[in-house]
């Protein structure tokens, strides 16, 4: 195998310098001219209420006010998944900062004046926060008309109820499985809803111009989805497609949140409102938090039987999720982490009820880890547990029974090749598990905690992306993709790839951001699969430039295409060795022959990728059959902690991490990857902490309160390790793994803690309170839970 | 009432016209048309506001314009405007940003505190920054170019 | 909310004290003073405040005086917290006040924030409390009709309420320096390493000869002197059992609060946690010991 030139080397982001002097623009930095209306959105102060009236005739009196909308003007739903949702509510109200109406103006300070004289009268409702709540008998119907949504075919809702779906996995025979066990432990753990927290707030600026064309500027993972959404939502205007231009600039962090469709579509409806005019939607903060997508609730209950030995036997698991008023994002999350949520684990007999939830707390969706981060939260702190229980140590209980290529997964499909059992190994021995440390200070204790991870791509089975490739005269090359650069290091990856086909320097490539009239068709960003996909179109895209370079210098010079081949950018031939010709010389001038006659194609080509191995046909009883998952991505993880006995405090000492990520395209990237997204993690687990009050509204929209990490408080050390057992369909081998290092890091806190000081914290999140409390009253098992203040 | 100010943005003399309420970073960004300060909370927790006021790192989004009005304004737009300094090559070098957004305040909080502090510690460089939030890179990166800079940097 | 300011206030920068007292005693509650604005600014975008006029004192150079003359530190109503960090005189002299100086926000806010606008936010939380009630600081008021001066002890009546008349303003506050050999900690209780506002904070400055002060910030309605705790500990040399009863007396002293950063219990807790490790701190600086000024204790 000849060794790789680009792909597998640290080279520099090539969109670092645009960062790094300013250059690169975000949404907001766009001037749009002296025509550009600016909106304010009037919010509901109620979790829960119908809309009796709304009179905007004041508001509209202020000048410089252009326009006032209301749910009538759109009366137009929307979603990814499911379309449970309108762009303005019609009859009501479900959670507290919902938009009521929109006060469009010449100037932001005018919008917010006016918003303030919008009077709205609401008849409140009993409203319900709680998921456990939300499905007893006789709680407020949030969805009266649930049973008449349209939604993909592998939702199950439950009309009449709060239960927007209900993924059931049955395999095996779990009471058998639980007959046969030696030991079964139960436990409930309690997982509240985080905050993406991107620097980049979502905006949107929105022109429907005097011809009927509607054009976006969004700060997105998905440009494509995004036009598909908005044109469906908006045609019974008339709109379709081709009248919708989604333009995705730099985003400034997306982390799921920027996917799918959220505050876009007020714009878009304010575009068209106000014809004629771009219309900017720039949210503040506050509204970030509460009127995007928050990380999902969930209740945990789960149920392992195990065996003297080890084995595990069964493995039960419900999960309540609190999905928020509007599922049509996050019901697939529920879905997703219903069809995983065993864990990376070989087990006979499971049964999963994964139940997504209507509630009045914000709409809340896709974060990073799309629902595992929230479900193995309750899994490996359980396994560490029952582990212990039966007097075995918790790597060896996971090498156990970690789960390997060709075991059944919980579906049925054969689990594809993995090196779960060389990061469990690898980070066991970084981390000198099974060496008890002892600290200096008797006030400190030291432990350590170790946790398992896995997750599939989430995505629909009939996922695809296209790439262009195109060359200029001095032989660079643009690709145009729609897969989108929110800082994970998709550019500078591309170009490795197709640096290493073309053998140009990654320094001759330029990834353009979305168009979606210029760049092809994606998905979205999300779901850890770009580098898998779109990688693969870039990769063909590239192979397929190389085929027709090839083509012309075999008319031209009347050589056998097959004794061709590429060198640092040139093409060179296997028999005739004096023979070199750079791809500028030619790729768009042609090759002049004697005669003057040209022989020649300007270079120019695609690349696709289409998923065709998936099916989410599976029974709806069972979850059965099918393929939903092109492939998991597995890691382990384990940190090291002193605990502070008297202040709770945690200082992360150390934390280390191994991903298989198939072939790392960028080793570096993929590290700095497990870097930040561990301290996403470990925010989660040890500083995050949204309240709410009890008429579900968040309390702490702001930094001030909602606590997300400075530079001070990384772990003293970390270490990413990356473990490479290659994916035979991905580019060179690659695997996604960008939302992965989040997963492991609430569990290990965990885990970490009770070998600490043995107080075992269910409740996320695990802050220096609980803990200084829990040691104090000499609780083992504190049940803190403050979500939802009283 | 609407009046005038002078600033001197990035070395250059700039006169606008600001309500007294105009906040200093709407101004640099939508009537003087540099975009490098970000809106990130509006509340000065974040940091992607930041930038000199004679040479000192502030929070714009909690200035008014007027209060400026005479005095020196920095941003990144004007720290880069020579090229790139070495500490931004040492960023290329070692990918320090991701999505970029924190990019402009932190590297604006950077140059005052080198300027004062040329030989720092990794735990001052983290103290240095700890007012400039990133969500993506764990700060490990930023801090790694940073501290490779410092031990490279002559004198 | 914390998007543009759509309040309408006029903007004056009186150039010296007579501009600023005749607009205060014209003005009364409708102005608000402007010196770093980190706090009031995001009150107006919160609305919270609206006033008629923002009156901005940074171009009174008197104000923007920090001078030592041995006997009385004298902070002008300018001088911003990093101000007070990059002093020596105050990191020499006044180590309590530096120390917690140094805890708040993080430097962009401290280069704009000052201690006088912390005093007059009177906020429970404010860093600057302890230590100034500790040096028993007294603030100086001037109005139209003159100058008054009241110690910090009497200063704060209230939760964001302070004894400030509708025309006066704070002209600075002066610091008795302590005299005797001292050490002191200034110990404050945040949900992580960065910048946060105090969910407790303690303060503890011990002289030469046993005499102790203690105060705290964020467990009131004002940040105050622990009294009972100074009245038991003066005149005696520590030991262990003084301790734990100095620590019980915390119960008497403090009334925390359950809110979103921190319920009563753990503040409770953390006070006297807290106070214990800043009072065994503070003997050993006195005594050349301890940790450097500006090290985590908790």
């Amino acid at each position: 195998m000849e060794e790789l030139k680009f792909v597998g080397k640290e080279i520099p982001r090539i969109d670092e310098k645009e960062k790094i002097t300013g250059a690169a623009k975000y949404v907001d930095d766009i001037d749009f001219g002296p025509n550009l209306l600016y909106a304010e959105i009037v919010e509901s102060p109620y979790p829960h209420a119908l809309i009796k009236k709304i009179d905007t005739s004041e508001a509209e009196k202020v000048e410089g006010v252009v326009k006032v909308v209301t749910g009538k003007d759109f009366p137009y739903k929307f979603g990814l998944y499911m379309k449970d949702r309108y762009i303005f509510p019609q009859d009501r109200v479900r959670f507290v900062g919902e938009q009521v109406a929109a006060v469009v103006a010449r100037d932001p300070k005018i919008a917010q004046k006016a918003a303030k004289l919008v009077k709205v009268e609401y008849e409140p409702l009993p409203a319900v926060f709680d998921p456990l709540e939300a499905v007893k008998e006789g709680a407020p119907i949030i969805h009266p008309e649930l049973g008449q949504y349209s939604h993909v075919p592998w939702f199950f809702p439950k009309g009449g109820s709060n239960i927007a779906h209900h993924r059931k996995v049955r395999r095996g025979d779990v009471e058998k499985g639980f007959r046969e066990a030696d030991y079964v432990f139960e436990d409930t753990y309690k997982i509240p809803r985080y905050a993406h927290c991107c620097m980049e707030t979502h905006i949107s600026v929105a022109y429907y111009d005097l011809s009927g064309r509607l054009t976006l500027w969004n700060s997105s993972q998905s440009p494509h989805v995004q036009k598909s959404l908005i044109a469906d939502a908006l045609s019974p205007l008339g709109i379709s497609e081709k009248d919708v231009r989604v333009i995705t600039p730099y985003v400034g962090g997306g982390f799921g949140g920027k996917a799918g469709v959220t505050m876009e579509v007020i714009a878009a409806a304010l575009a068209i409102a106000c014809k004629g005019h771009p219309v900017k939607v720039r949210w503040r903060r506050d509204q970030e938090f509460y009127n995007t997508y928050m990380r999902q609730q969930v209740i945990s209950k789960i149920k392992v039987g195990v065996k003297k030995d080890g084995t595990i036997t069964a493995f039960q698991i419900e999960n309540f999720w609190d999905a928020g008023p509007y599922v049509e994002y996050g019901a697939n999350v529920v879905n997703a982490s219903g069809l995983s949520a065993t864990g990376p684990y070989r087990i006979p007999n499971i049964k999963i009820d994964s139940y997504c939830i209507y509630t009045n707390l914000p709409a809340a969706g896709p974060y990073r880890g799309f629902g595992y981060s929230e479900m193995l939260f309750s899994v490996e702190s359980h396994m560490t547990r029952v582990a212990k229980a039966i007097g075995m140590d918790p790597v060896e209980f996971r090498k156990k029974n970690a789960i390997r290529e060709g075991d059944p997964l919980a579906y049925g499909a054969p689990m594809n090749p993995n090196g779960l059992l060389e990061a469990i190994d690898k980070v066991a021995k970084e981390i000198e598990w099974g060496k008890k440390e002892e600290p200096k200070d008797p006030n400190k204790a030291i432990g350590k905690g170790f946790a398992i991870f896995w997750k599939a791509p989430a995505m629909p089975p009939n996922v695809s992306t296209t790439a262009f490739l195109k060359f200029s005269g001095d032989g660079s090359v643009n690709i145009l993709v729609s897969g989108m650069e929110i800082g994970q290091g998709y550019h500078v990856a591309m170009a490795q790839i197709a640096a290493e086909i073309l053998t140009i320097p990654v320094e001759k490539i330029r990834v353009e951001l979305p168009d979606t009239d210029r760049n092809p068709y994606h998905w979205q960003t999300v779901a850890s699969h770009v580098t898998w996909a779109s990688g693969n179109a870039v990769k063909r895209a590239a192979l397929e430039a190389r085929d027709k370079i090839f083509d012309v210098i075999a008319r031209a010079y009347y050589f056998n295409k097959d004794s061709l081949y590429l060198e640092n950018g040139k093409v060179k031939c296997k028999t005739k060795p004096d023979f070199e010709l750079d791809l500028k010389d030619f790729v768009i001038n042609g090759i002049m022959k004697e005669d003057g006659y040209y022989v020649g194609q300007n270079i120019v080509a695609s690349g696709q990728f289409f998923v065709e191995f998936a099916s989410a046909l599976q029974d709806p009883e069972t979850s059965q059959g099918g393929h939903p998952n092109v492939h998991y991505t597995v890691g382990a993880a384990a940190v090291k902690i002193e605990v502070d006995k008297q202040t709770g405090k945690i200082k992360v000492l150390k934390a280390v991490e191994a991903i298989d990520c198939g072939k790392a395209i960028n080793p570096l990237n993929v590290k700095d990857q497990m870097i930040g997204g561990l301290l996403q993690g470990l925010a989660t687990a040890l500083y995050e902490d949204m309240r709410f009050d009890k008429n579900g509204k968040i309390l702490n929209p702001n930094f001030t309160d909602y606590k997300i990490p400075t530079a001070l408080d990384i772990p003293e050390e970390v270490v990413p390790i990356i473990v490479e057992v290659a994916q035979p369909d991905g580019p060179y081998g690659a695997r996604g793994m960008a939302e992965h290092p989040m997963i492991p890091a609430a569990p290990m806190i965990a885990n970490a803690v009770e070998d600490a000081v043995g107080v075992r914290i269910k409740a996320l999140p695990i802050t220096a309170e609980k803990i200084a409390l829990a040691l104090a009253k000499g609780e083992k098992e504190p049940d803190y839970y403050w979500h939802i203040m009283k | 009432m609407i009046r005038k100010i002078s600033i001197i943005l990035n070395g250059e003399k700039r006169s606008v016209y600001v309500e007294p309420n105009d906040l200093l970073l709407d101004v640099l960004r939508d009537k003087l048309g540099d975009k490098t300060p970000k809106y990130g909370c509006g509340r000065g927790d974040c940091g992607t506001c930041t930038v000199l006021v004679n040479g000192k790192s502030v929070r714009s989004c909690l200035i008014l314009a007027v209060e400026v009005d005479g005095q020196e304004v920095t941003t990144l737009e004007g720290i880069s405007k020579n090229g790139l300094t070495e500490l931004q090559k040492y960023f290329i070098k070692h990918s320090s940003f991701q999505c970029g957004f924190c990019a402009p305040g932190m590297i604006v909080a950077l140059d005052e505190f080198l300027k004062k502090n040329p030989k720092p510690s990794e735990e001052e460089v983290k103290e240095a920054i700890s007012g400039n939030l990133c969500r993506c890179t764990g700060y490990v990166p930023i801090i790694r170019a940073v501290m490779d800079y410092v031990k490279n940097r002559g004198g | 909310m914390s998007g543009v300011i759509s309040h309408e206030f006029e903007y004056i920068k009186p150039k010296d004290i007579v501009e600023l007292t005749e607009l205060l005693s014209q003005y009364k509650t409708k102005a608000r003073i402007l010196s770093g604005g980190t706090d009031l600014i995001v009150r107006i975008k919160d609305g919270f405040e609206f006033p008629d006029l923002l009156i901005d004192i940074k171009g009174i150079n008197e104000l923007k005086e920090l001078k030592f003359d041995k006997e009385t530190l004298f902070i002008g109503a300018c001088i911003t917290f990093n101000e007070l960090i990059d002093s020596n005189i105050v990191k020499d002299n006044y180590p309590l006040l530096w120390e917690a100086a140094k805890s708040v926000a993080s430097t962009a806010i401290r280069n704009r924030a000052t201690l006088v606008g912390n005093i007059c936010s009177a906020v429970p939380s404010l860093d600057s409390g302890p230590a100034l009630l500790i040096y028993e600081a007294e603030v100086i008021l001037k109005s139209k009709d003159g100058e008054r001066i009241v110690n910090i002890n009497e200063f704060f009546t209230g939760p964001r309420k302070t004894v400030l008349k509708e025309d006066e303003f704070v002209y600075g506050v002066k610091v008795p320096h302590p005299k005797k050999k001292n050490g002191g900690a200034y110990v404050k209780l945040g949900r992580y390493n960065g910048e946060d506002l105090a969910q407790v904070g303690i303060g503890v400055l011990v002289l030469d000869g046993n005499e102790y002060r203690v105060a705290h910030c964020a467990v009131g309605p004002v940040s105050a002197r622990a009294r009972k705790i100074e009245n038991l500990l003066n005149g005696k040399k520590l030991n262990d059992s003084l301790f734990e009863e100095a620590k019980k007396l915390i119960e008497e002293e403090i009334s925390p609060i359950t809110d979103i950063r921190a319920t009563k219990e753990y503040r409770m807790h953390m006070a006297k946690v807290m106070f214990e490790r800043a009072l065994k701190t503070a003997v050993d600086r006195m005594n050349g010991k301890g940790p450097n000024y500006g090290e985590r204790l908790i």
